[in-house]
């Protein structure tokens, strides 16, 4: 291993443990469990919720589309799957309060559902023309 | 159900070459999320060892805009990077392997701590800058910061174990197939140049759908952004008086600004005593923890001509009292260097108007390049030691 590998390293070690230090001395063992709780939690919504979902989605869109229609889905699917998985905290709302009207003042919904349309207007005209290249 | 293994994943699109160039801007996400969060944590400490600047006035504006913009981006190049990597996660190693099975658990426990870390950190910010508060024990901001720390040196172990890969990565051609996994061999849906472009792309929508919260002329593109910007004065509010327990208290015509000098209350100031005083008006942002920001056009007092009048020595750091009963951030400091400057105001009006009580009427504190939740509102009292 080169030095500079090494040092990365060595650094990268201090830094997270400093970092672990931080979350260990600055709150209390119910807290802590509340933290270790939702780090688990993010590793498994990633690996099996998000990740199994992907997986399963193309398995399915494999056999359920023809083979033009693959490319313009997948890349619709990158787009519209990332943004709404960013979105999720203003499409719910979780954070709207009766007393803050400047607060979650937008239309979420119909936007995400406006960005749904878009995406599926997208891969099916461009779908349709790869079909009938494919065709010709 | 089967417990899937590497060979699964046939697709040559989850490959380093892929990762890499990936993995370069996220890297560079991360880094400008930790930088960004560094200067709002200094900004936020009571008494900083080197005080923050008072100037340039939309300095904190920018750095927290840019930090909750640049974890927006990271959502879609996280997805994506661990899309890339996602059957290695299935790698089994021989448990007779020996030294070589302490090297690969130890680069595993480093990938699940960086997995656990940005996740949660993203999480936590996104919900965070919505006002949702899904945890019920942990402080955000102490564990935000804590697991900062966390995975930006998982990150730099990670980066240090796969420099070699990495390098050769991005050395060669994106469509270079030397350092694939043997089964990843069919060719995919699209191009590997396809997939990256897809990737900017989203993150693209994801800096635009949102960055209008602190980029005006953005605020009609950015369609998924916590506030459109609307509010009293053109600014937002983020506590309103009702949730802060203010609502009698602020509009009690007897309300009046104590001033304390050493312990001694030198003056009671009410709206009538302070609108007599002279008054001055600025452009200043509020720009919030989380993310938003909106200038507005502040009047009122100067604090230091306040503090002066008191018998108060330039220079100290003032203790910023608010109405609220409860909360973080109801007794603020005021470093020196900001209550010296001449456009900290003691503020009356915004946008012409009487400060509405959202707004922290009667009386609110607007300071140069300060984080929104320092700029107490619906004061009570300012403290100076002798």
């Amino acid at each position: 291993m080169s030095a500079v590998r090494w040092v990365l390293g060595c650094l990268g070690v201090l830094v997270g443990a400093y970092g672990a230090w931080l979350a260990l001395t600055r709150q209390d063992l119910v807290q802590l469990a509340e933290v270790a709780l939702w780090l688990a939690a993010a590793v498994a919504v990633h690996d099996v919720l998000v990740a199994g979902t992907v997986v399963g989605a193309t398995l399915v869109g494999r056999r359920a589309l023809p083979r033009p229609w693959h490319a313009p889905a997948t890349l619709g699917l990158v787009v519209w799957g990332s943004v709404s998985v960013m979105a999720v905290p203003v499409l719910g709302r979780f954070g709207a309060r009766t007393d803050n009207p400047t607060l979650l003042d937008r239309p979420y919904l119909a936007t995400w559902l406006a960005l749904t349309l878009l995406t599926l207007a997208a891969i099916g005209v461009a779908g349709l023309v790869r079909s009938r290249r494919t065709e010709a | 159900m089967r417990v899937p293994h590497p060979d699964h994943f046939t697709s040559r699109l989850r490959s380093p070459a892929v990762a890499a160039r990936v993995g370069v801007w996220l890297g560079i996400s991360f880094g400008t999320c930790f930088l960004t969060g560094l200067v709002s944590h200094w900004a936020q400490l009571p008494s900083p060892a080197i005080g923050f600047p008072t100037s340039p006035a939309w300095g904190y504006r920018f750095t927290q805009g840019l930090h909750v913009v640049t974890g927006c981006a990271a959502v879609p190049l996280l997805l994506v990077k661990l899309w890339t990597v996602y059957p290695r996660l299935f790698e089994r190693v021989d448990p007779r392997a020996g030294r070589r099975l302490v090297a690969v658990g130890l680069e595993r426990v480093s990938i699940a701590v960086l997995v656990a870390a940005s996740v949660f950190q993203l999480a936590t910010g996104l919900a965070n800058a919505a006002q949702w508060y899904p945890w019920r024990e942990f402080s955000f901001r102490t564990t935000h910061y804590a697991l900062a720390w966390v995975a930006i040196g998982a990150l730099l172990v990670h980066v240090a174990v796969k420099l070699e890969v990495i390098r050769a990565a991005l050395g060669a051609d994106v469509d270079d197939t030397t350092d694939d996994r043997e089964s990843a061999v069919e060719p995919g849906p699209v191009s590997r140049r396809a997939l990256l472009r897809t990737t900017w792309a989203a993150a693209g929508v994801a800096v635009l759908a949102t960055a209008g919260g602190t980029v005006p002329w953005l605020r009609r593109v950015s369609v998924l952004a916590v506030r459109t910007g609307e509010g009293p004065g053109g600014v937002p509010i983020n506590k309103s008086a009702a949730a802060a327990g203010v609502t009698a208290t602020a509009a009690d015509p007897g309300w009046a600004l104590e001033v304390v000098v050493g312990g001694d209350v030198r003056s009671r100031l009410g709206l009538t005593d302070l609108r007599a005083l002279p008054q001055h008006t600025v452009d200043l942002p509020i720009a919030c923890v989380e993310g938003w920001s909106a200038q507005g056009r502040w009047s009122g007092v100067r604090i230091s001509d306040v503090l002066t009048a008191a018998g108060a020595t330039g220079g100290r750091d003032v203790l910023v009292t608010s109405l609220q009963q409860s909360g973080a951030f109801r007794r603020t400091v005021l470093p020196g260097a900001f209550a010296d400057d001449d456009r900290t105001l003691l503020a009356l009006d915004l946008a012409g108007e009487p400060l509405s009580l959202d707004h922290g009427h009667p009386c609110r504190l607007v300071a140069p390049n300060r984080p929104g939740v320092l700029q107490t509102k619906w004061l009570a009292s300012l403290e100076v030691d002798a």
